[in-house]
């Protein structure tokens, strides 16, 4: 069954809500496909705040916030699009207010505003430690009000390609079974992360790297793939992040003497340097003998029960829920998790893929404003200012498109039903979660917080072989049509693990320290060599990958040495 | 440890029919472990046909609402050590109120008809003068707080597979759409109030709910819905709007209570005491004239369960001073304090998804043990078989 529209968003986060939003706005057809309902979406997770030069707190300016990006990327952003997204912060966030979302206030009215990591001002918007389930769902109620089509509980296997032009996407029926196809004259990638390829992530299950992987399989260019950010505040037993704002909100990092250690790593910002700095810092504690079972200690319990059940009670919730500790009482164990993707498919600054109607918005994209560390706050600010761009620039060009004739996607479609029946069929082999589980282990060994040339080859080795046992055949035991998510889990395991490879592959061939992306072998940033974005592409008929290298657009801010 | 768990597997037939079993499963799980980790266990190792929804496992995404031991929960926020600790085995079925697609997955389309036909967005007049220096509204944190709970709803469906008052009536919009209403109707800058509460005063609205207060029980993330309806109600009285069944019923309660007031056309003072001749007839209008109203008032009266007309002119209700002092008190204090927030929580007072997360730590003898109350029951015997 084939459907047509003029713009289809793939996944309902935030940045593809935004980006729905203003394509329906642009007065065109508008569907949104995603494997969740969109209110399921993952950036509800997202605790402490977006990021906006409002200066509600204290004198603050478009041009530092750049700045604090830029150094906070380790030189790595395109600058260009840093300012974009930093100037155009105001009135976006100012338009999510007028949309009545909900935010925390100052006693003036205005809204309320708390420090972050690595930024020179309290410039972090948020609603208590809930912002990313408030903005959630405030896009949800626009969503409904621009009557926008949502396909729920569509699961995308592959894209459309007509050539090399993208005509849609081809989705796997979640509830009802069945192949359906939305071929659409724009087709919005807006699937989030792949943190599922590692173990203790913060990411929720459905974030396995869908959208890069179907725009890398159709010939796109992934950018800096490398560049898995580690948030220093997870839960040990099953990686639920612990929001930044506990540290905002004055909480410290102790060790197991009960020492400050962050003094002796950011003298200056203490427990508020940048999440690449705080996670080492805390892998080196753990690593020497000062950590407490595998952890550090995040404590709050100075705070008092008052301040911490009026500014953080999700995170004393999710404390007492998965680690069984009260913050009120006694310190959280912690330790850095796989958080964010600031590689994903090359975008321009509107969204554009090199591929003719394919555009991507939000973490699966690399637009790139984060480079090699983005800044707590500032990825729900990329969802929203990069979303509504790039649905503008899809609706723009959809325009200009011919119409996709239905007939279009009938070669996608063949395919998928194909792969589908093939995954249906295979009586021995692994299951997709025993895969899975050895890709999580040799990722979170090899590819974590520090890395070397040894360790990285293993991983890349490892990754083959999976690989290969994958693509010999997993074993999918539910063989029935309805909400059959026994396949859509295999089906995600392959997505993990070619992008599990363009991580580690990337990883080998960057040759030094640059933010999150941090060698033992390399431990300095080699500016002279390796200020640049690393490309890796495929070709849909060729299955080996080429990495190369683009240059960084440096505008103001020339690198310098980084410290905080 | 071991986790054991019975499921009811449920599986549509091609005629329509729902095959369901009882399965039992015990499984190694860590001790962390939460219900949806002990599912995912049976799923990965033992069973891949096995079908729930999933994805954020920390309690905000809300695709994991299912009943354990006939109460709804979110399977990731219900942790399995108490569990095992009492030697209990649950039993794990698909939320109520809700049709079965399969196993614990639940078909919402109705849930998300009944959200979508409160205009669940912000409406502004086009005469509302926009801020003046083109940034956002002025709101104070009070007037932020008064729809703070309402504001932490994850629209996983707990409320609504529990609530008495659908399982009578599914045409009732239910505890998650009215507590969305309120969420706008509370908030200063909607323009649409009146609409807003005309939408919710009808056959299927406010004045349904039966004020079991399962939904505020079984909510997960303390949004207190049954909280968010009685709002609606106080703000259609606020608003004048008295005229349906419910409104009315409420009204002379209140009355009676006040003391104060005549039921019309007899002349009768509301003395402090319950006006029940009045009641009816208040409550139901013209219809109380209706021969078999009318009859069933004489039978009622007969078998002594209806107070004869007078009574209430004679009679006086004991305590109603203070009564009438807490109403005045609440009159006063028409603001945050009634309407409260949960980051508002004073001093000393523990939110409610604190509350819940609290009861899944500890086993029910120690929590019981650590509180000085009987907060949950402790199981029987047969419960622990």
């Amino acid at each position: 069954m084939v459907t047509q529209h003029d713009v289809v968003i793939v996944g309902a986060g935030l940045a593809g809500m935004r980006a729905a939003i203003e394509a329906a706005r642009g007065g065109v057809d508008v569907a949104v496909v995603s494997k969740l309902h969109p209110v399921r979406s993952h950036s509800g997770s997202a605790e402490g705040g977006i990021n906006v030069a409002l200066g509600n707190v204290a004198d603050d300016d478009p041009d530092i916030h750049t700045f604090d990006t830029i150094k906070g990327s380790d030189y790595l952003a395109d600058q260009d699009a840093a300012e974009i997204m930093c100037h155009e912060a105001i009135e976006d966030i100012i338009e999510l207010e007028h949309m009545g979302c909900y935010f925390s206030r100052l006693p003036n009215g205005r809204i309320a505003q708390r420090p972050f990591g690595a930024a020179g001002s309290p410039r972090t918007a948020f609603a208590a430690d809930i912002t990313g389930h408030v903005l959630l769902h405030v896009m949800y109620e626009q969503l409904l009000k621009h009557e926008v089509k949502v396909y729920e509980e569509y699961f995308a296997v592959d894209l459309a390609m007509d050539g090399e032009t993208c005509t849609g996407v081809v989705c796997w029926d979640l509830v009802n079974g069945g192949v359906k196809a939305v071929a659409a004259r724009s087709t919005v990638l807006a699937t989030g992360g792949m943190g599922r390829m590692f173990h203790g992530t913060t990411n929720a299950y459905a974030c396995t790297g869908d959208g890069m992987a179907m725009a890398f399989r159709a010939g796109a260019p992934l950018k800096d793939m490398e560049m898995m950010q580690f948030h220093p505040t997870t839960l040990k037993s099953n990686g639920v992040l612990i929001t930044e704002g506990c540290r905002g909100e004055g909480g410290y990092l102790r060790n197991s003497e009960g020492e400050r250690f962050m003094a002796k790593y950011a003298p200056n910002a203490l427990e508020l340097a940048s999440r690449d700095v705080v996670s080492r810092s805390e892998w080196t504690e753990i690593h020497e003998g000062r950590g407490v079972d595998g952890c550090v200690l995040l404590d709050l319990t100075h705070l008092g029960a008052d301040h911490i059940n009026r500014a953080l009670p999700g995170s004393r919730e999710l404390a007492l829920d998965h680690a069984g500790v009260d913050a009120i009482d006694d310190p959280i164990p912690v330790r850095p998790g796989a958080h964010y993707q600031m590689g994903g498919v090359a975008t321009d600054v509107w969204g554009r893929t090199p591929i003719e109607g394919l555009y991507a918005a939000g973490e699966v994209a690399c637009v790139s404003v984060h480079g090699a560390n983005r800044l707590g706050g500032n990825s729900l600010l990329e969802t929203v200012v990069y979303g509504r761009r790039t649905g503008a620039k899809a609706a723009e060009e959809a325009a200009e498109r011919r119409p996709v004739e239905a007939t279009r996607t009938a070669a996608g479609i063949d395919m998928v039903r194909q792969r589908v029946n093939r995954l249906l069929a295979t009586e021995s082999g692994p299951r997709s979660d025993e895969l899975r589980e050895a890709l999580a282990t040799t990722m979170y060994d090899n590819l974590g917080v520090f890395r070397d040339e040894a360790g990285m080859t293993q991983a890349v080795k490892d990754i083959a072989e999976l690989r290969a046992r994958y693509d010999e055949g997993v074993v999918v035991q539910d063989k029935g049509d309805v909400f059959n998510s026994d396949l859509t889990y295999a089906i995600e395991v392959g997505y993990l693990l070619e992008m599990a490879d363009t991580l580690a592959q990337c990883g080998v061939f960057r040759k030094e320290s640059r933010g999150a992306h941090s060698r033992t072998d390399f431990v300095e940033r080699d500016d002279e060599n390796w200020l640049c974005h690393t490309i890796v592409r495929r070709t849909p008929e060729d299955p080996e990958f080429t990495i190369e290298t683009a240059p960084v657009t440096i505008t103001k801010h020339q690198p310098k040495v980084r410290t905080y | 440890m071991k986790a054991k768990l019975k499921i009811w597997r449920q599986t549509p037939r091609p005629d329509g029919s729902v095959q369901r079993e009882l399965v039992p499963f015990e499984i190694d799980v860590h001790e962390e472990a939460t219900l949806l980790d002990t599912l995912d266990a049976i799923k990965h190792h033992v069973d891949g046909s096995l079908a729930y929804r999933k994805s954020c496992r920390m309690a905000v995404c809300g695709s994991c609402g299912m009943r354990m031991d006939g109460r709804a929960v979110l399977a990731c926020k219900v942790r399995m050590a108490p569990l095992v600790e009492d030697g209990r085995t649950p039993v794990i079925s698909p939320m109520g109120n809700m049709p079965v697609i399969r196993d614990l997955v639940t078909d919402m389309s109705d849930f998300w008809s009944k959200i979508r036909a409160t205009t669940p967005w912000l409406v502004q007049d086009d005469t509302r003068p926009k801020p003046a220096d083109g940034r956002e509204h002025l709101i104070s944190p009070e007037e932020q707080a008064k729809i703070t709970k309402e504001s932490l709803c994850i629209m996983c469906g707990c409320c609504v597979s529990e609530c008495n008052s659908m399982e009578a009536d599914p045409a009732f919009m239910g505890p998650a759409a009215l507590a969305k209403a309120y969420r706008f109707v509370g908030d200063e800058r909607d323009d649409a109030t009146r609409e807003r509460l005309k939408a919710v005063d009808t056959r299927h609205g406010v004045w349904d709910c039966t004020r079991c207060y399962f939904c505020n029980e079984r909510c997960p993330k303390g949004v207190d819905p049954r909280d968010a309806i009685a709002k609606l109600g106080a703000a259609l009285f606020d608003h004048g709007m008295t005229r349906d069944k419910g409104a009315r019923h409420a009204q002379i309660f209140i009355n009676s209570a006040k003391g104060k007031g005549s039921f019309p056309g007899t002349g009768l003072l509301y003395n402090g005491h319950l006006a029940e001749t009045a009641l009816v007839p208040y409550t139901l209008g013209p219809e109380a004239l209706l021969p078999e109203w009318a009859m069933m008032g004489v039978r009622l009266a007969m078998r002594g369960k209806a107070p004869p007309p007078w009574h209430s002119a004679l009679h006086r209700q004991e305590g109603l001073d203070e009564v009438q002092e807490l109403w005045r008190i609440l009159e006063r204090e028409d603001g945050p304090s009634r309407r409260g927030g949960e980051f508002d929580t004073p001093a000393g007072e523990m939110p409610p998804n604190i509350a819940r997360s609290l009861r899944g730590m500890f086993t029910a003898r120690e929590l019981n043990e650590r509180t000085g109350t009987k907060l949950v029951d402790e199981p029987t015997e047969e419960s622990a078989s």
